[in-house]
């Protein structure tokens, strides 16, 4: 048992960004509360609390989860990234070039979420047709109606480098009329 | 809850041990909802969350060649690539993909997803004075507001909230089982069995006793020669639950149907089986006038108010459309 | 000087200079802020909509972990009223009293060293109340209801006679349900009080008014108060209000005397930073055979929160969109015991226009004409109420234009003519004439030793692209490349500026940092005036030029030197000039200032079993006069459709029988996401406008306002359904 079960806060180790930290908080911390409030890093972005907008969009483990409905406690000895990672070395991620030549955000504050996403979307090579992007980024609202401008941007990365995928199997087909 | 009490242990019996000594104690696995109710909502009140997480229940077997089973921690995301599912359960895969964004579909497990509670706006409003569900006796707030996104079927004046998963209805058309390890030992629940109407006590939701965990689920695989889909409809393209949705699986042998799973979402307060709508298609030709007949059946009785009408006839059409796409397939 | 090049339609796509911030989280939203020993603020709501409180024990709260204070009626301070603003008067209080007008109004905030701390205590207040009936709904006859009142109703010509000798007597009745803002970003205050000053990070759209309200609420002189805003989370009109959340964490850190942060929760926001209200409209028409409009008649009523007044108005641009002879409007307002409504993204026009542009398609049918053919011959070559030239209007343009990128002319008249398997297919469009508005806006530009210039004003950047197209055109007007100018937005202390909102801010502005420019150059002729060793010695501004980081003579490009050289020789370190723009037309004017103008055009395709409705395209051309940047401007427009869109077919926000907002999350709520918006066309026409120096007309929101109609339509051409209420749910289709 990696925790402490009485005094109602939890202790442990994540990995934020490539970088250890340790864990000592309020078991109630979310995830998101904690990259915000205790680790000071703001790109992530609180939206709705309710798992129902996608703006605190990170990567955990690998993989695109919404940080408000994980508590940072969950989080204990596993590895998260967030948009302050995509720049590296000073240079900006090819999405986050597409996004500002494609105008893809108008407030930004959907921004980091959406880019996230995105990065997800394309190292699965999901991103074979605008269609099949719309549908994997319909977790990321953008209130200012940036949309045409994300998924073309999100395009523009996938024809690039070549990670559109094929729309094969793993392309998106749901259930929805 | 002025403090929360973490624990994650390292096996499913101490997990069990844990809940069971506790009545303020919960299983935590992916979080999506129970998080949003306990923290945001504040309308469920646990004072310890057992993480079991990272328990070793994920992945999937297959039994027999015949049954599939899945452990009850694998995400929504990780069952809706699995080579058994997209081969031979895709109205599975189909509402696995229509049942939530990816980012909730990496989080959240099959375990979870079959004991989500309801999106019910009256329910998750603790500020809401009358909720059988929540506070049993205190009456329904629903049934005089505007409701549009609950159930009709297995409805009454108690209680109209709408179980809201994609995924358990195509598993409730598959006679799915539920495997379920207590303080008392291990049982199996038939999905169908698994959920209890609301009746006179809506805060009961399933035959779950306290400490008790999801740790499979068994689906019993169609025959080679079924074709399934599944067809959800709703107000906005994605990442929305369902106002009607219908899962069905055809075998269909020179026009005639020998065999039809069907169920419903988006109307029932528990995942609607169409049991006597299958009876009446077994053995007879696939037509629309058959399958209009069937979707009556499946919608005998409702429990509607003016915002939740449009359901009945919404949801038979859905049906009716689900099953003329498979017979034109099988055609 | 060359004013700008005013040939020019349209300003260079230039990327958003604040693009960088925002892709790698950097830019600072007001929920951003900390400061060391912060301590967080939680609000408890009314559970009723009418009625007193009759009791409110706050003990558990207090004695909850971290908990600090909790404030509630019985304790707060009295606080002085909050001003009138160009918009109307500031929100009422809550904590004043023990009345509860709404549901979801503060009764108290509970302050604690952890937001988990403050939040959790929240619930353990116990608030009783004597509940009174609440009234409730649009039409609800116990409603007292104001009549014309923003004193905008207008009549012109014998309305009722030629309504009654008309051939197509149309008479109509739309409603539209209330719409939530619901920016994404939540709504922020963060007050932070030092030595008798505050300072505070706000979610406003105006930090002049933010200033202005908190100033007068707790008695200060405005230099005490700076509001800082240099990122926003959206707003879409939610902003333009100093709420009164705002206000209780500034008073909250002042009983403190500690920083306080307070956030709201996304169902907050539904009750605490207003609305698009709910609407009623009728709309009678009179219209001859062979299409022309004779007369209108246009009544609206929307709602207000009980003792709240906002601006819906409704019927504004209903006598100048056509050129009907005469025209008559009303305006009704009705108080209910609803969360205070505000604005939401063309106010008014949104809601005028849907039921305008859906009259004009109707009765299209019923005379047998293409819907654009009948618009085009009623086009108002002049401004209609005056009769005077407009200043701009390329609307024949947008029609034309529209109508070739959307392929108009190949669709069949016929409802229900176009299909493709399940799915029927419709097309429908609607014109814009949206209005003018503009308010006095001032601007500071300087230019340094590094020949670099500096613009500065308190306005915001609400993701419109202020920072950028500010930039680009003092980078214009000085003969700079953008990246030599740098502009500071969004802090009270800077030059006074109007709202982020009205579509106005841009033409405010660019007349502000354009006089301020001239004002600069004009202070570097003057440092040179007597200056032998300059060629620009004894020059005036209008025989000079800049291009290149250079002022030379406008007929001599070689003789000339760069500000840097100006200011080194003469010891400077900058030279600093001011700028303002009063907009607001002259008495006299001989013409009629004009807003934007577009053409629409929508294509749905509606499932026929099973009622869904999906927009497979949307195009819009417009003309708002010079546009700054083509592609920022572009983002404001399918911003703005995308807008339109939700209004159209997801958007209701819903109030049970006891005034309690029942979808108050964005899962309940629905906005629309990615699946919902396909690819939208968009294309700008006409030329600069000729009332403003620079050209500008705003287009922050007149793409929204033909959508909802264009949808409409587009429906009832494939369907043969004619729907009136908004939104467009499929069950309306079933």
């Amino acid at each position: 048992m990696a925790t402490s079960s009485t005094t109602g806060r939890t202790t442990g180790e994540v990995r934020v960004n490539g970088e250890a930290r340790r864990l000592d908080l309020d078991s109630r911390v979310t995830l998101l509360d904690m990259l915000r409030d205790h680790l000071g890093l703001t790109g992530t972005k609180k939206g709705c609390d309710q798992g129902a907008c996608g703006a605190c969009t990170v990567h955990l483990d690998g993989r695109p989860v919404v940080s408000c409905l994980v508590l940072a406690a969950q989080c204990d000895g596993r590895e998260v990234r967030t948009v302050e990672s995509l720049a590296r070395d000073g240079r900006l991620h090819p999405l986050q070039e597409a996004f500002i030549r494609h105008d893809g955000f108008q407030c930004g504050f959907c921004t980091p979420g959406q880019l996230m996403s995105a990065a997800a979307l394309l190292a699965q090579r999901r991103a074979s047709s605008a269609d099949e992007v719309r549908e994997a980024m319909s977790g990321n609202l953008c209130r200012c109606g940036a949309y045409p401008n994300i998924v073309a941007a999100i395009r523009d990365v996938a024809e690039q480098n070549g990670t559109a995928g094929d729309g094969g199997p793993g392309a998106a087909r749901n259930g929805a009329a | 809850m002025s403090a929360l009490t973490y624990v994650r242990p390292d096996g499913v019996d101490e997990a069990i041990a844990l809940v069971s000594a506790d009545a303020g104690a919960a299983f935590l696995a992916g979080g999506t909802t129970q998080l949003d109710l306990l923290l945001k909502d504040g309308v469920i009140e646990n004072s310890t969350l057992v993480d079991i997480g990272r328990l070793p229940l994920t992945g999937t077997s297959l039994l027999d060649g015949a049954v599939l089973r899945i452990g009850a921690l694998t995400t929504m995301a990780d069952l809706a690539e699995d080579p058994v599912v997209r081969e031979r359960l895709p109205f599975v895969r189909e509402a696995l993909l229509a049942g939530a964004s990816i980012q909730l579909r990496n989080m959240a497990t099959i375990g979870g997803n079959l004991l989500q509670r309801t999106r019910c706006r009256y329910f998750r409003d603790r500020t809401v004075a009358a909720c059988n569900k929540r506070r049993p006796g205190t009456g329904c707030a629903a049934v005089i507001g505007p409701a549009r996104m609950h159930a009709i079927l297995g409805a009454d004046q108690n209680c109209i909230a709408l179980h809201a998963s994609d995924l358990c209805v195509p598993l409730v058309a598959l006679d799915a089982e539920v495997r379920v390890q207590g303080p008392g030992g291990e049982r199996t629940v038939p999905l169908t069995d698994f959920y209890v109407l609301p009746g006179r006590s809506p805060d009961v939701e399933h035959v779950l006793g306290h400490g008790e965990m999801i740790t499979h689920v068994d689906v019993p695989l169609p025959p080679a020669t079924s074709r399934s889909r599944y067809l959800k409809v709703r107000d906005r393209a994605s990442y929305e639950f369902a106002l009607a949705s219908a899962a069905a699986a055809l075998v269909v042998e020179d026009g005639t149907i020998a065999e039809a799973r069907l169920a419903l979402g988006g109307v029932g307060t528990v995942p609607w089986r169409a049991g006597e709508a299958e009876e009446m298609l077994r053995g007879v030709p696939a037509t629309t006038a058959m399958f209009r007949a069937a979707a009556r059946a499946a919608l005998r009785d409702p429990y509607t108010l003016p915002g939740t009408a449009f359901k009945v006839e919404l949801a038979q059409r859905t049906l009716v459309r689900v099953l003329e796409d498979l017979a034109e397939a099988a055609s | 000087m060359t004013a700008v090049s005013s040939g020019k339609l349209l300003g260079e796509p230039v990327d958003r200079i604040d693009g960088h911030l925002k892709v790698t989280g950097g830019a600072p939203y007001p929920s951003d802020f900390s400061y060391p020993d912060m301590a967080h603020a939680a609000l408890v709501q009314s559970t009723v909509a009418a009625g007193t409180i009759r009791s409110l024990d706050t003990a558990g709260a207090l004695v909850a972990p971290g908990v600090l204070t909790v404030i509630t009626h019985e304790n707060a301070p009295a606080l002085a009223e909050g001003p009138m603003t160009n918009i109307g008067p500031s929100p009422r209080f809550p904590l004043a009293d023990n009345r509860i007008l709404h549901h979801g109004q503060h009764v108290a905030v509970v302050v604690a060293e952890t937001p988990e701390q403050a939040r959790d205590a929240a619930r353990l207040v116990r608030v009783e109340y004597d509940e009174a009936a609440p009234v409730l709904g649009v039409g609800n006859p116990d409603a007292p209801v104001l009549t014309d009142p923003y004193g905008m109703e207008s009549s012109r010509g014998d309305v009722e006679a030629a309504l009654a000798a008309s051939d197509v007597q149309y008479d109509e009745t739309f409603h539209m349900a209330p719409e939530t803002n619901n920016p994404l970003g939540l709504f922020a205050t963060v007050a932070r009080w030092e030595d008798g000053r505050v300072t505070v990070h706000d979610s406003s759209q105006w930090p002049a008014m933010a200033r202005q309200s908190i100033a007068t609420v707790f008695g200060l002189p405005e230099s005490a108060v700076r509001v800082l805003v240099p990122y926003l989370g959206g707003g879409f009109g939610a902003g333009l209000r100093t709420w009164p959340h705002a206000i209780l964490a500034v008073l909250a850190a002042r009983m403190l005397e500690r920083p306080v942060k307070l956030v709201l929760t996304r169902p907050q926001m539904f009750t605490s930073v207003g609305h698009r209200p709910e609407s009623v409209q009728r709309l009678r028409i009179g219209a001859t055979t062979d299409g022309r409009l004779l007369a209108v008649d246009h009544e609206a009523t929307a709602t207000r929160g009980a003792e709240e007044m906002n601006i819906e108005p409704i019927t504004m641009g209903t006598p100048d969109a056509y050129a009907w002879p005469s025209a008559a409007t009303h305006d009704r307002l009705a108080a209910l015991n609803i969360p205070n409504p505000g604005a939401m993204r063309a106010p008014g026009h949104a809601e005028g226009g849907f039921a305008l542009e859906s009259a004009l398609d109707e009765i299209s049918y019923r005379i047998g004409m293409d819907p654009l053919e009948l618009r085009l011959r009623n086009h108002a070559e002049v401004h209609p109420s005056t009769g005077l030239p407009w200043s701009s209007n390329a609307l024949r343009d947008c029609y034309r234009v529209g109508a070739e990128r959307f392929g108009w002319s190949a669709r069949p008249a016929e409802p229900r003519s176009l299909r493709d398997g399940a799915w029927l297919v419709g097309q429908g469009m609607a014109g814009v004439t949206f209005s003018r508005w503009a308010a006095v806006c001032r601007a500071q530009v300087s230019v340094g030793r590094d020949g670099a210039a500096l613009v500065r004003c308190a306005g915001t950047d609400i993701g419109t692209g202020t920072y950028t197209i500010t930039a680009q055109l003092a980078a214009e007007l000085l003969g700079l490349d953008v990246e030599q100018v740098r502009v500071e937005l969004g802090d009270s202390d800077l030059p006074l500026a109007p709202q982020s909102g009205g579509s106005g801010l841009a033409l405010a502005l660019s007349g502000a940092v354009e006089d301020a420019a001239r004002n600069l150059l004009r202070a570097f002729l003057d440092t040179v005036r007597d200056d032998d060793s300059s060629p620009l010695r004894g020059r005036s501004l209008d025989e000079v030029a800049v291009t290149g980081g250079r002022i030379h003579l406008a007929n001599d490009p070689s003789a000339g030197e760069d500000y840097a050289a100006i200011l080194d020789r003469h010891g400077l370190r900058e030279l600093v000039a001011d700028g303002e723009k009063d907009p607001s037309p002259p008495e006299g004017l001989s013409m009629a200032p004009a807003g934007a103008f577009a053409a629409q055009f929508a294509e749905v395709r509606v499932h026929e079993e099973l009622g869904i409705v999906r927009v497979s395209r949307l195009a819009s051309a417009v003309d708002a006069g010079r546009v700054l940047n083509e592609k920022t401007a572009r983002s404001q427009v399918i911003g703005a459709m995308v807008l339109g869109i939700g209004m159209a077919l997801l958007e209701e926000t819903s109030f049970d029988a006891g005034g309690r907002i029942a979808n108050a999350t964005l899962g309940d709520y629905l906005i629309p996401a990615h699946a919902d918006v396909p690819d939208l066309d968009v294309a700008f026409v006409g030329g600069p406008d000729a009332f403003n120096a620079v050209g500008v007309k705003g287009l922050g929101e007149v793409g929204v306002v033909g959508v909802p109609a264009a949808i409409a339509n587009a429906v009832h051409h494939a369907t043969g359904r004619r729907i009136r209420s908004l939104p467009i749910t499929l069950d309306k289709l079933l």
